[in-house]
């Protein structure tokens, strides 16, 4: 048992230190990989007729002027302070502030998203294993199919069309309404803040503008779960205790939720972690679609201006957050699974 | 029984049935399941205030800071927010003193401009608006070096107060439309103590102005507006304003249908305009519809051959069919622009329809033939385009297929796109011979559609021009005669004498074009049923202040 604790101390350490690793990895490809895209930040904020000179002298009070190599290390010393600069595009707000404000937006989305999609992946995944070889499994294939399939701006958009404009049952295009003050608590999550002040009516109107963005991310990502708990689920049920289970007479829907899927949720773990990347990479376009003011949306504009700094540190900021998510998942993966070798 | 996957056939048969009979509810949903009533909001929900009106536009609001502010949106929230010395009077282009009490003295050289100011005046947060704080604002926009600093930056020599209520502005050399200049959004007063002056110093998040409204909350997502109830001219006619900035068209579209906002202003895209304006009977709305001062263009590389003989370039002109344009593309949602000054200004005249006509194959025909052009030497044109601009794809596309239907086994036209980063970096290269471009104008005077398009600072005839504003453009156009009409007409105080100057100007463009005016953008804003006074002014802009609900 010692041996074990003290592999698994040695296992965790070991993942830790590779992460800062992994973090500098990243923010070197993305400083490089920005550079390398064609566009002058400059271009960009004065437009392409403005004067030489003002040109010339924006470009030297950025800082843009210095071999890259000097913008690199420049940059790197003051990633090492936590400073991730200033945006080039609003000439004021910094990064940190820019990631303070949007970040909540992105959370709060992606986790209800995760949500749904574990709740949908799983039910689907139950229903169609417990029917092997029946419509139903058919079904579940098909919804595993075509939740791949699908462009997400797609599905958005088909749901934004339904649900607001046809049938107006749901709001779009916002993540409060317009005529009212959003809650201002301590954590920008809205569902959070509201309950926190009392405020139920923000609550309800926070849940309710989530619906149809968190639904598009979460039906498109649950296919994955499906797959998973379809095909570990139908295993399962096959194997010698369950076989056991019906012999002496547990009820078919005991048998599946008390006892052969608590196994076929383990690779859910592992899944989850890499969802996290799934889940990040989503949110921009649903962000984009449903005019989400989140992170991911800010990071898509910060892009097209070519804002150097919002740009490397949001992606540094998102790398961090899934090299974070995966050495956890391994962490905790190797702690419940006793077969994993570490 | 054969099997796909582990299913029966008969059991896919099923499976499809089903998948099947919710495709039909979904369309059916989709199709007649559309209700008139906005989304019915929880219980506990606010209904909109009354009074209040909230746009939607797509617009980017980057910066509220007047000097770094260079952008449309960001534009219309500080004239609405601030004043400024002259203005425009509603529904005209009549410039009036605002901040200032009369028109300026202008000095005999045409080099010094005293302003005499208004009294009674105060910022957002209560401090007085004087000489002192007019004089630091401009130095402020010269010196912190945002983006449209060099419009004044240029042609200011000094600034100052010379008295509580008056200012004096010297100019380097005479600009007679350094009034018009005045009227720029980002030269409006900011109070001393809230902002400073330092290069790269700004703030994009707040303002203090003197204007109507003042800045209740400004995120990335919506902006509000209160109404600034201190305000020395007339008060608004609603409440406050609160905007929606939406990531996309489809997202504004959808939810001005869905009866979300008041009002829907930029950017829609042709065939959601069509729509609205289809079902703006039937729903109540209204549409408004103004003409803009942004030109589209073709710039054609006067250094590249063949594009180096004024015979190409006139066949080129007379190619062009800004009507199919107009007709295919806009959907009769632009104008067609037969000038490089736009319509707005009395001293536009459609030389090019005159001298080119629209799809002229015959002269153009005749034209290339005496360049040596004809069915057994054919003739390329390689059209560029900015790769994200749908709009110009399309038009890039009409324009090839009109051409070389016109003249078959005569022309060729090569189509090419390149992200538009590339494009604009690379037009100095001289790399393009033929571009698609836009120009959207700083402010509301003709100097501002000439100069970018004919002026260049140095060149001779030979190299052409090697630096300036045809140089950026990517034209390279070179004329003498040009550079001294655009210098004069600068300087000129008499409007006639300078109208003179701008109409030879424009002769000088249909005899050397180096670019041809294709189509002048149309501007819509729709209205939800009860909201009145609504409107685009000519200069563009859009005055919150005269919206009621």
């Amino acid at each position: 048992m010692s041996s074990r604790s003290s592999a698994l101390r040695y296992y965790i350490l070991s993942r830790l230190l590779l992460a800062p690793l992994m973090i500098w990895t990243i923010t070197t490809l993305v400083f490089l990989l920005l550079r390398a895209t064609p566009g002058d930040p400059v271009d960009a904020l004065l437009g392409e007729r403005a004067p030489d000179s003002a040109k010339a002298a924006l470009r030297e009070r950025l800082g843009l002027d210095a071999p890259i190599w000097l913008q690199y290390l420049n940059y790197l010393g003051n990633l090492l302070r936590f400073d991730l600069g200033t945006s080039l595009a609003t000439q004021g707000q910094s990064v940190v502030q820019i990631i303070g404000d949007h970040f909540p937006a992105t959370l709060e989305l992606t986790l209800l998203s995760m949500g749904v999609s574990v709740v949908v992946g799983v039910l689907v995944g139950v229903m169609a294993a417990s029917r092997p070889n029946t419509p139903l499994d058919a079904g579940g294939r098909l919804f595993g199919i075509i939740t791949y399939a699908v462009p997400m701006y797609w599905f958005g958009m088909l749901l934004q069309l339904l649900f607001a404009v046809q049938l107006r049952w749901f709001p779009i295009g916002s993540r409060f309404p317009l005529q009212m003050d959003p809650p201002a608590g301590p954590t920008g999550l809205y569902l959070l803040d509201s309950l926190l002040q009392g405020r139920f009516d923000a609550f309800a109107q926070s849940l309710y503008h989530l619906v149809l963005p968190s639904l598009t991310l979460g039906i498109l990502l649950s296919g994955v779960f499906e797959r998973i708990v379809r095909i570990n689920l139908k295993k399962t049920l096959r194997s010698d205790y369950v076989e056991a289970a019906r012999a002496r007479g547990i009820p078919e829907v005991r048998i599946v939720f008390a006892h052969a899927l608590k196994n076929a949720l383990i690779p859910v773990i592992t899944v989850l972690g890499l969802m996290i990347a799934s889940l990040l990479g989503g949110a921009i376009l649903t962000e984009v679609t449903f005019n989400w003011p989140g992170l991911a949306n800010r990071l898509y504009e910060a892009i097209e201006n070519r804002d150097y700094p919002v740009v490397q540190g949001i992606m540094v900021f998102f790398g961090v957050i899934v090299a974070m998510a995966s050495i956890l998942i391994d962490i905790l993966n190797a702690w419940v699974d006793p077969r994993i070798r570490y | 029984m054969k099997a796909v996957l582990g299913v029966s056939l008969r059991q896919w048969r099923r499976v499809l049935q089903w998948v099947g009979l919710f495709g039909l509810c979904l369309a059916l949903a989709v199709g007649c399941g559309a209700s008139q009533e906005s989304a019915t909001p929880p219980d506990g929900a606010t209904t909109p205030v009354g009074g209040r009106v909230s746009v939607g536009t797509t617009l980017k609001a980057r910066t509220l800071d007047p000097a770094d502010a260079y952008e449309i949106f960001p534009g219309i929230l500080l004239y609405n927010m601030g004043d400024r010395l002259y203005t425009y009077a509603p529904g005209t282009t009549d410039l009036v003193p605002q901040l200032a009490t009369a028109l300026p003295i202008v000095s005999e050289d045409g080099l010094t401009y005293t302003i005499p100011l208004r009294d009674g005046v105060t910022f957002h947060d209560g401090t007085p608006f004087t000489a002192a704080s007019m004089a630091f604002s401009i130095q402020r926009f010269m010196e912190n070096g945002g983006r449209p600093s060099f419009l004044l930056a240029e042609k200011i020599a000094s600034v100052a107060a010379t008295g509580d209520r008056e200012l004096t502005i010297t100019l380097n050399s005479p600009f007679s439309a350094f009034p018009a200049l005045l009227s720029f959004w980002g030269v409006t007063p900011v109070p001393v103590e809230s902002y400073e002056i330092a290069a790269g110093s700004f703030k994009p998040e707040s303002f203090v102005g003197t204007g109507p409204y003042k800045l209740a909350s400004f995120s990335t997502d919506s902006i509000k507006l209160d109404v600034n109830p201190d305000y020395w001219g007339d008060a608004p006619s609603n409440e406050g304003i609160d905007i929606q900035l939406f990531s996309s068209p489809a997202n504004l579209f959808n939810s001005f249908q869905t009866g979300n906002l008041d009002v829907a202003y930029q950017t829609l895209d042709p065939e959601q305009i069509a729509s609205l304006e289809r079902d703006a009977g039937q729903e109540g709305w209204s549409v408004i519809e103004a003409g803009t001062t942004v030109v589209n263009y073709l710039s054609l590389n006067m250094k590249m051959e063949p594009l180096d003989n004024p015979a190409v370039r006139g066949a080129i002109a007379a190619m062009v069919d800004r009507n199919l344009i107009r007709d295919r593309v806009f959907q009769g949602q632009a104008d067609p622009l037969y000038s490089m000054i736009p319509k707005s200004f009395d001293v536009y005249q459609p030389v090019f329809q005159e001298a080119y006509g629209d799809g002229n194959f015959e002269q153009a025909k005749e034209l290339l033939a005496s360049a040596g052009f004809n069915e057994s030497n054919p003739f390329e044109l390689e059209l560029w385009y900015p790769s994200a601009s749908t709009i110009r794809s399309i038009v890039a596309n009409t324009l090839k297929e009109s051409i070389e239907n016109g003249l078959p086994g005569i022309v060729t036209v090569n189509v090419q796109n390149v992200e538009a980063a590339s494009l604009f970096e690379n037009m100095e290269k001289g790399i393009y011979p033929a571009v698609l471009q836009n120009w959207y104008p700083d402010f509301f005077d003709v100097d501002n559609f000439v100069q970018p398009f004919m002026s260049c600072d140095q060149g001779s005839p030979e190299t052409l021009c090697e630096s300036g504003a045809t140089f950026s453009d990517g034209t390279f156009y070179y004329s003498e005669r040009a550079n001294e009409l655009i210098q004069q007409q600068r300087a000129e105080l008499d409007p006639e004498v300078r109208n003179g100057m701008l109409e030879e100007l424009q002769q000088l463009m249909i005899q050397d074009v180096p670019s041809i005016p294709l189509w002048q953008n149309k501007d819509y804003v729709f209205a939800q049923s009860g909201i009145e006074g609504v409107e685009i002014q000519p200069t563009q802009q859009f005055l919150f202040w005269q919206i009621a609900k």
